[in-house]
């Protein structure tokens, strides 16, 4: 068959044209599920996430109580927090996860292919925060309930309990996914304006590991002001148990400074503000910039 | 039909393309010609909107490439840099393309076999060799079946059954009626496969003209002949009126007369005539002409190599 009559048959039967529709919302959310999932390192951001968490909330729940010092002693903390305590770590993995989800693109060239399919690009991005927002939200809502499940046979010794009926343990059992996921866009959106796997990591763990517990050592007025309004340390409220926020306003009250504090809710507003204010300028930029 | 009207991009002080005005029709392949640097890239990337005019504009079917609602279905696009992210899959890389689209699995395994890439479609991107890379382009590019297709540099990389492929693809799609705009610094491929030229040099338009038309604004009207007897042969083109210079002892190059005229001359002064030829313009001479003024990086002239040579002895 010559070269011809190859390419003639292979054309052929595109002759009723191929349908094409058009670009929506819809069809860039799918599209964006089908580059993260076929990616391995989505499935080894996901698998150490979940690792962590299960890990952690076994561990610790297991640890607490076959430690003679927690025997018979009331333990200060909830069940629900016993079971969640690997979100510190896990957030890394997931900041990381969400960097690499748009510096990836830039790296290797595949953004000029997606801004060519969707030359509006803006929706491109919110298609992505989507995708990654609701993978690693139900990821970690997954790792939080085998946690639990794994880790409920010690709840009786430590006299602790998990209750879906009760505000607190509701809270800090679906915002520790609601978190996740939040803070998964904060690296989404340092990658997508530093456009850099390097930059944005960089930039997102300095924020995380380094700036939010440095700021801790700086006595003055003016940092301690801030600090509550942190990303990590706003939006984190949302995963902490009544017990816990109490604590935490009772050690500001001790130390009489008047800083602000913030309550669950409005501290994870505020870790959404940082999100939605840094994915606007990069949407911005995104307009503007030659790809 | 693409079409640009005073297209300008500049980067800083640097002008990469300058108010250039061309447009590419359907039913041909158009080539887009230039030395590297003259800006062929940074106009195809602005014509499907990755790179923002600087002044001017462009529009594909008669809208701005941004404003088409299912681009892919209007424009396929092959960038001379690879746009593939590297860790995923031939096959998963044009279904995530596809579904932009509403795009299926059937067009998706089309067009892998169509491009040959059906026993590497499940591996890596990132390990593709540079011939499989432009396949998986091509194979992009084709997903939407499109009216228009750009391409940068489609045969770098290819080998000669791969160039062939191309060639015959793209001649074939123009014959159906698509606009075909590819972008090469290969004249032979252009000469093999363009109807239309589309000539740039540092950013500006030199030419845009059917290649034949561009070949014979070339031709030089020159006549070669050789014979033991040039002395006598100049002699009797110069009484004639002819301009006659002499290349070699045995060899005179005859301006302005054609080869049936020279031969009778010759018969009637008694001269051995072993070779006549008219001087055939090629596209590559009419390409280099074209462009000599406006090449970037111009190499330094090889001088050694070529005053070792021998007069004579070349051939």
């Amino acid at each position: 068959m010559s070269a011809a009559t190859a390419v003639r048959a292979a054309v052929a039967p595109a002759r009723p044209r191929t349908p094409v529709q058009p670009v929506t919302f819809g069809r860039l959310v799918a599209s964006e599920w089908i580059k993260l999932r076929s990616l391995r390192s989505t499935w080894w951001s996901l698998g150490i996430a979940e690792l962590l968490l299960v890990a952690f909330g076994v561990l610790q729940t297991w640890g607490t109580a076959t430690d003679p010092a927690n025997f018979g002693s009331g333990v200060a903390q909830q069940g629900a927090a016993f079971v969640t305590g690997g979100w510190v770590l896990t957030q890394l993995v997931v900041c990381t996860l969400g960097v690499l989800a748009i510096s990836g693109e830039y790296g290797t060239g595949q953004i000029r292919s997606t801004l060519t399919a969707e030359p509006r690009r803006v929706p491109v991005l919110l298609a992505k925060a989507v995708v990654l927002a609701g993978t690693v939200f139900a990821a970690s809502l997954l790792a939080v309930a085998v946690a639990w499940a794994g880790s409920s046979v010690w709840f009786a010794d430590l006299g602790v309990s998990i209750d879906l009926s009760d505000p607190s343990d509701l809270r800090v059992v679906l915002g520790t996914p609601l978190y996740l996921a939040t803070v998964t866009l904060l690296g989404f959106a340092f990658g997508a304006l530093l456009r850099s796997s390097a930059g944005g990591i960089a930039t997102v763990l300095g924020l995380l590991l380094v700036l939010e517990n440095a700021v801790l050592l700086i006595p003055g007025r003016l940092v301690q002001v801030i600090a509550p309004f942190l990303p990590s340390r706003a939006g984190s409220l949302v995963l902490q148990d009544d017990g816990s926020l109490d604590a935490t306003e009772m050690w500001a009250d001790i130390q009489g400074a008047h800083v602000p504090v913030l309550g669950p809710w409005e501290g994870y507003a505020v870790l959404v503000a940082w999100v939605v204010v840094l994915l606007g300028l990069a949407a911005l930029l995104l307009r503007r910039r030659d790809a | 039909m693409i079409e640009a009207v005073g297209l300008t991009k500049r980067y800083g002080d640097k002008t990469a393309v300058d108010a250039l005005s061309f447009t590419v029709r359907p039913g041909q392949v158009t080539g887009f010609l230039g030395p590297n640097g003259a800006g062929k890239s940074t106009t195809m990337r602005m014509i499907v909107g990755l790179d923002h005019p600087t002044a001017g504009r462009v529009t594909v079917n008669g809208k701005s490439y941004a404003q088409h609602r299912a681009p892919l279905g209007e424009v396929g696009t092959l960038l001379e840099a690879k746009a593939v992210h590297t860790g995923r899959s031939a096959r998963n890389h044009l279904l995530a393309l596809g579904a932009t689209h509403g795009i299926g699995r059937r067009r998706v395994d089309e067009v892998v076999e169509m491009t040959g890439l059906a026993s590497v479609a499940t591996k890596r991107a990132g390990k593709f060799s540079l011939g499989m890379g432009q396949r998986l382009g091509i194979a992009a590019a084709m997903l939407g079946d499109p009216h228009t297709l750009i391409l940068d540099e489609p045969v770098n990389g290819l080998d000669p059954e791969g160039v062939l492929w191309v060639r015959t693809l793209l001649r074939h799609l123009a014959s159906e009626g698509r606009t075909v705009f590819l972008s090469s610094h290969l004249m032979s491929e252009m000469a093999l496969t363009a109807d239309h030229l589309v000539v740039v040099g540092r950013g500006r338009l030199i030419a845009d003209a059917p290649v034949a038309e561009i070949v014979a604004r070339a031709q030089t009207n020159l006549v070669r002949v050789r014979t033991p007897q040039a002395h006598a042969l100049e002699q009797a083109l110069t009484a004639q009126g002819h301009a006659v210079t002499s290349v070699e002892r045995d060899l005179l190059e005859v301006a302005g007369a054609t080869t049936a005229h020279i031969a009778e001359t010759a018969l009637r002064a008694g001269v051995a005539v072993h070779e006549l030829s008219a001087v055939q313009a090629s596209l590559e001479d009419a390409y280099m002409r074209l462009t000599a003024d406006d090449v970037e990086y111009h190499s330094a002239p090889v001088a050694d190599a070529t005053t070792r040579v021998p007069a004579g002895s070349a051939r």
